[in-house]
């Protein structure tokens, strides 16, 4: 449909206001991340950086925990990551070609559990990681994460599997091929920007986990970047520089991440979402 | 992968209202059942009523900003123009970056020294000198439900655009050709049309801000004075805090309870005519 000047006029302002909202907050860490400390706290803002330095950086990678607690969350996000997007294909497949009772029932039921409040299972979460000796054990943070990743990444992957036409399917297991050889050799390759989405999501749920990781994990040596970073903040004299420091690198991955895969992930999102 | 969730989820809810029904304060001791007796000291005491009503607010507020914010955007990026792609991806940075992240962000921007927001305020004319925006009780809880919004609209907004594009064109072009103005075609069509999105949106979203924990929790700690101690922060006080484990339990399975009554009445009462048939 055709607009007018002024109806475009009207689009360019509100996506500039869009624009500005999303991306001024961070725009305004990231570049005072590398201003002298005395410019980050005048009473006068500069929206472009008019010193230089990187003795934030420094100091956070050199004198403060955050090196290990990055590697922690590496570690525990890459895990979760890969076992989520294993579990949401295995699942997704089943839930989207086999057919057996109770499936639409199970599908909604897995619907609710991504909404489920996280809260009301802590206490009892809490409970069982410690009969199971898992308390402060980065393994407990997997399996939290885990289970709180895959309902929405069955969702997201069930949208992708839809557009996999039923006939290669069966052309395939007409020349003998299993359930599992279809899925590995033709269903995988085509699904390949939907298992893009799930891992991303996997991996930024983890990656940004705090609740559970400030109640399981209680050493220093095992702190996820999230909790880690959090107690930085109460440790020292609120040191704004360090802080944006923090932050900023604690961005890095993610827009990093998404730079690749993003649209993928968006597209997962929207298309799971919209059934 | 059902096993999984089965013996993460169920099996902590089901061990919940057992908890719930014994006194254990630390976990590892042993509990003795005390029948409902934490369920009464539950409904009887005043801070868990106030919290309810903090997270209603919180909730309901969280829903009115998250849709307007989302819905204002949703329109602006269903449009076509150069770049409209990369906004749509890039629109839910906010959602993607960890809370610690926007914790710092906004307590920094908000601070009295060095924040941005403060300064450009008092340009503005809006405030005369610079203001503690998490030191009055409302404030707080308006500050939080914005920061939060900001955070979700995004989300919101690629949900609801998605919703956008399934309306089909030709209903617009006949609207218009009909000579119905744009605020016409967004009552009669998109409106109408967007219920079945704007609904499992509710629904979900209701859910979701009402266990949004952390970002309250490292912002206030649920202060001053209590004033933003919504349902989650005080279940999670009682627990590590206040190390009354069972009385914190009584309270999750009662949130659990009201959340999923609320759902299932929504559900039923509510739930635009086409997805019953």
């Amino acid at each position: 449909m055709r607009r007018g000047p002024a109806v475009n006029l009207a689009l360019a302002i509100g996506l500039v206001v869009l624009a500005l909202i999303v991306l001024l907050p961070f725009w305004w860490v990231m570049s005072s991340s590398i201003k002298a400390t005395n410019e980050i706290v005048s009473s006068q803002p500069t929206m472009v950086p008019h010193s230089f330095t990187l003795e934030h950086f420094q100091k956070l990678l050199g004198a403060s925990d955050f090196p290990r607690f990055l590697l922690n969350s590496v570690v525990v996000s890459l895990a979760s990551m890969a076992i989520t997007v294993a579990l949401a294909v295995l699942s997704g497949y089943a839930f989207f070609r086999l057919r057996f009772p109770g499936r639409d029932f199970l599908y909604r039921a897995i619907l609710l559990a991504y909404a489920f409040p996280g809260i009301v299972v802590l206490v009892p979460l809490y409970g069982m990681m410690s009969a199971a000796g898992l308390i402060d054990n980065p393994f407990a943070l997997v399996i939290v994460n885990v289970t709180f990743a895959v309902p929405f990444a069955i969702w997201m992957m069930r949208a992708f599997l839809a557009a996999v036409p039923i006939e290669i399917e069966e052309a395939a297991r007409l020349d003998g091929a299993s359930r599992l050889t279809i899925l590995r050799r033709i269903v995988l390759p085509l699904i390949a920007p939907g298992v893009a989405s799930v891992a991303i999501f996997a991996f930024v749920a983890s990656w940004t986990e705090y609740l559970f990781a400030s109640v399981l994990i209680q050493s220093d040596a095992h702190k996820t970047i999230p909790v880690g970073l959090a107690g930085i903040i109460g440790q020292y004299q609120v040191d704004w520089g360090l802080m944006l420091a923090g932050a900023t690198i604690t961005t890095l991955p993610v827009i990093a991440l998404f730079a690749f895969i993003g649209r993928y992930f968006v597209a997962g999102l929207t298309a799971g979402a919209i059934k | 992968m059902l096993i999984w969730l089965g013996v993460t989820l169920l099996y902590p809810l089901v061990s919940s209202a057992a908890l719930s029904l014994e006194n254990v304060r630390i976990i590892g001791s042993a509990g003795r059942f005390v029948g409902l007796a934490n369920y009464l000291s539950v409904l009887s005491s005043a801070a868990f009523w106030l919290a309810l009503e903090r997270s209603v607010v919180w909730v309901a507020g969280n829903a009115v900003a998250q849709t307007v914010l989302a819905m204002a955007s949703a329109l602006i990026l269903e449009q076509a123009f150069p770049g409209v792609r990369v906004a749509r991806t890039w629109i839910v940075l906010t959602w993607i970056v960890p809370t610690i992240v926007i914790v710092i962000v906004w307590r920094w921007l908000l601070s009295t020294s060095g924040g941005m927001i403060n300064p450009f305020l008092i340009e503005l004319g809006v405030i005369r000198r610079p203001m503690g925006f998490f030191s009055s009780s409302v404030s707080a809880m308006t500050t939080l439900i914005l920061i939060n919004s900001w955070r979700w609209f995004p989300f919101v907004a690629v949900m609801l655009l998605a919703g956008l594009q399934r309306i089909p064109g030709e209903l617009y072009e006949a609207a218009a050709i009909d000579g119905a103005s744009r605020f016409a075609r967004f009552r009669r069509i998109t409106l109408p049309l967007l219920q079945p999105t704007l609904f499992v949106l509710l629904v979900i979203g209701t859910l979701l801000s009402f266990n949004v924990f952390d970002i309250v929790w490292l912002l206030t700690g649920g202060g001053p004075a209590d004033a933003t101690t919504t349902l989650p922060i005080l279940i999670y006080r009682t627990a590590f805090k206040g190390y009354r484990l069972s009385e914190a339990a009584a309270m999750s399975v009662i949130a659990t309870l009201l959340l999923m009554g609320l759902a299932i009445l929504a559900v039923r009462t509510l739930a635009p005519r086409e997805e019953v048939r």
